[in-house]
């Protein structure tokens, strides 16, 4: 008899604990490659997350409830991507997505997002069928915007013959196509075209034929710790006029590739990026203000991490928060439509214009060419 | 068509990795025969290499060859721990041996969360051992590293068939691998074997990361495909010997540099996984496991 008692007892508490649970907090849920490639980009995601909902929380939330961050760990594989969405939908009843930077993952996962009317925020780009894009918004500048950056350097200094190495991520693949596309009216020469897989241990064969073809300087396509496996390979050929311009990547990253490759390597940055070494590059009061509380927040919670990804993480918290109080609600279908009708907003990490039909949120280049200068990051001039 | 320039830049590229696989197949081997298990934990002692001589190097600064050293030393020690804690209760209970195989995956599953909790996720790199370079013949470039790479892969075999034919231990190790029982009969310490070539499999795989660091980088999450690739040439070579490992190591390296050349990098694996389907179709022992079987 006091067993039975204590197990209604126990089920009557567990059902209070989870009614109070979802009644008192706003769970963003957020699929993130916390191993494998995208370890690093998608923990500095998560950082970003974590600072903004701590800044939102000490001012009381949102709708007078707390924001509550629930990640798992997709392994960076879109299989593992499938398995923690549902388990954030069924398990933490997230009412709302803010995922980290693995495309395949948040692809795979869209359909079935989408089908339960819950908002996706995303480090990647767009799924790519018209009624998942409706309720994804992407906070990463489209791909075009490195592609450009590095075309126009390239022109500028004189070199026309380049050759691409990239991996075939879907996010590489959309590059490697603009690449491919847009060489031509940029006056490039594609006189390779080479591939390379993220856990390869050696790029040597591939960098030899793009040196062999002619090429000037390799555009690599695709983010994570390859960009150092190739700066390696290109010294250890000897290649000592044979340029880097890398994708958009990790502080740590990119430190570790110019200290190997000098002044051969470079790649681009958001200003963000290059204001942790010289917040001088800043010059708009307002920004400034917010970036230096940005910097604050982050050094004293996690350190002198990378600020490129963590600072649009940073904002997609934002802008959710922003438009769950514009729509008084955190009804999937009323935050959806209210992040269209945010209009222009100028965060830390960049400057996003969301609209009902334009859910690629940064519409203005905001890359520069950066390069490693005495271990620091400087936009090369 | 590639041109006989580029065919010959991927052998080199492809002598240099395919040695680094051969050295983790020689660690895949060594263990197995001492106890028949396949330690799929290998490509973790080499990332451990990496990392630790990274530590040894670059943050406290130590001379390479002290830093090379205590590196190999501190990962034989977790080799030797793991087969204390993890590999020894198992095999006294009797375990069966795929239960066993498994937790090797669980050891190298676990010692990759404890590097990212411990070490962080960061990639690490540090400079060839001799700087400057490559050496040029004609348009074929050849890092310095390679030499040191082929050097040391070299010494190590060497020191191997006079440690397995020459000393009474390698003997011991030898009689184990032929037939546990007896050798246990005879007085062999089977059990302290199987520690000792837990401990000389991960002193191979951490001399292999060391090696094979500065051309690349190592980070908590680089064990596993180094991992697949050496058992790959273990199986390729036969589990039989050290040469043969490394020869399977050398073949599997030129062929998938060879793939990326002829047919790209992404038919890099494919063509490796036929290779390795041929050869068991045909050498079923690997392609020199008759040849070991004889000696």
């Amino acid at each position: 008899m006091k067993l039975g008692k204590s197990i209604v007892l126990a089920a009557m508490l567990s059902v209070g604990m989870a009614a109070n649970a979802s009644a008192e907090d706003i769970v963003v849920g957020s699929s993130l490659g916390l191993t494998g490639y995208g370890s690093i980009t998608d923990g500095h995601w998560r950082d970003g997350m974590t600072i903004a909902i701590e800044a939102i929380n000490e001012k009381g939330g949102v709708l007078g409830k707390k924001l509550k961050l629930v990640y798992e760990d997709n392994k960076s594989t879109p299989q593992q991507a499938v398995v923690v969405y549902r388990k954030m939908m069924s398990e933490d009843k997230a009412v709302v997505f803010d995922s980290g930077c693995i495309s395949a993952g948040n692809f795979a996962a869209a359909s079935f997002v989408t089908k339960a009317k819950l908002p996706m925020f995303l480090c990647s780009i767009l799924p790519r069928l018209p009624d998942e894009q409706k309720w994804a918004f992407s906070f990463l500048p489209p791909p075009k915007f490195e592609v450009e950056t590095r075309y126009e350097y390239l022109k500028k200094i004189g070199i026309t013959k380049i050759g691409i190495l990239g991996d075939p991520s879907p996010y590489g693949t959309i590059m490697r196509n603009i690449a491919l596309a847009e060489a031509k009216a940029a006056g490039m020469d594609v006189v390779a075209n080479e591939s390379y897989q993220q856990e390869d241990s050696d790029f040597s064969v591939q960098i030899g034929r793009i040196n062999a073809s002619g090429g000037g300087a390799i555009i690599m396509i695709g983010q994570g710790n390859a960009v150092i496996t190739t700066a390696n390979n290109i010294k250890q050929l000897g290649l000592n006029k044979m340029l880097l311009l890398s994708s958009i990547n990790e502080r740590d990253l990119v430190l570790a590739a110019g200290k190997i490759l000098g002044d051969q390597f470079m790649f681009p940055a958001p200003l963000i990026q290059v204001a942790q070494d010289d917040p001088s590059v800043i010059t708009n009061p307002t920004t400034k203000a917010a970036v230096e509380d940005f910097f604050k927040r982050m050094k004293a919670k996690f350190g002198d991490i990378d600020p490129a990804q963590s600072s649009r993480a940073f904002d997609s918290i934002m802008m959710m928060a922003k438009a769950m109080e514009m729509a008084k609600s955190t009804d999937g279908e009323a935050v959806r439509e209210a992040v269209e009708k945010i209009g222009h907003y100028d965060g830390v990490g960049a400057s996003y214009d969301f609209s009902a039909t334009q859910h690629v949120g940064v519409t203005k280049n905001p890359y520069a060419m950066a390069h490693v200068v005495n271990g620091k990051i400087a936009f090369k001039k | 068509m590639p041109s006989v320039v580029e065919l010959v830049q991927s052998l080199v590229n492809g002598v240099g990795i395919g040695l680094v696989y051969g050295l983790i197949a020689i660690g895949f081997c060594v263990i197995y025969n001492a106890s028949g298990i396949v330690n799929f934990a290998q490509g973790v002692f080499v990332m451990l290499g990496g990392m630790f001589a990274y530590s040894f190097l670059v943050t406290l600064k130590w001379p390479l060859a002290l830093a090379a050293a205590a590196s190999i030393i501190v990962v034989a020690g977790i080799g030797v721990l793991v087969q204390i804690f993890i590999i020894r209760p198992m095999w006294e209970r009797k375990a069966p041996m795929f239960a066993i195989i498994l937790a090797t995956l669980a050891v190298q599953l676990l010692i990759e969360q404890i590097v990212i909790l411990t070490m962080g996720d960061q990639p690490r790199t540090y400079p060839e051992f001799t700087l400057g370079g490559p050496l040029k013949l004609g348009p074929i470039a050849i890092g310095y590293q390679l030499f040191w790479v082929l050097g040391c892969g070299a010494l190590m075999v060497v020191l191997l068939q006079l440690f397995f034919n020459k000393t009474r231990v390698g003997r011991a190790l030898r009689a184990c691998s032929q037939n546990r029982e007896a050798a246990a009969l005879l007085g062999i310490p089977v059990g302290g074997m199987l520690m000792l070539s837990f401990a000389l499999s991960a002193g191979l795989g951490a001399a292999a990361g060391i090696l094979i660091t500065p051309t690349q980088y190592t980070a908590y999450s680089v064990g596993a495909p180094f991992g697949v690739n050496g058992f790959i040439s273990a199986i390729i070579g036969g589990f039989g010997s050290a040469p043969a490992a490394l020869a399977g190591g050398i073949l599997l390296g030129v062929v998938q540099s060879a793939a990326i050349v002829v047919f790209g990098a992404g038919y890099k694996n494919v063509i490796a996984l036929t290779v390795l389907l041929i050869v068991l179709l045909f050498f079923p022992k690997g392609l020199f496991g008759g040849l070991a079987k004889k000696h």
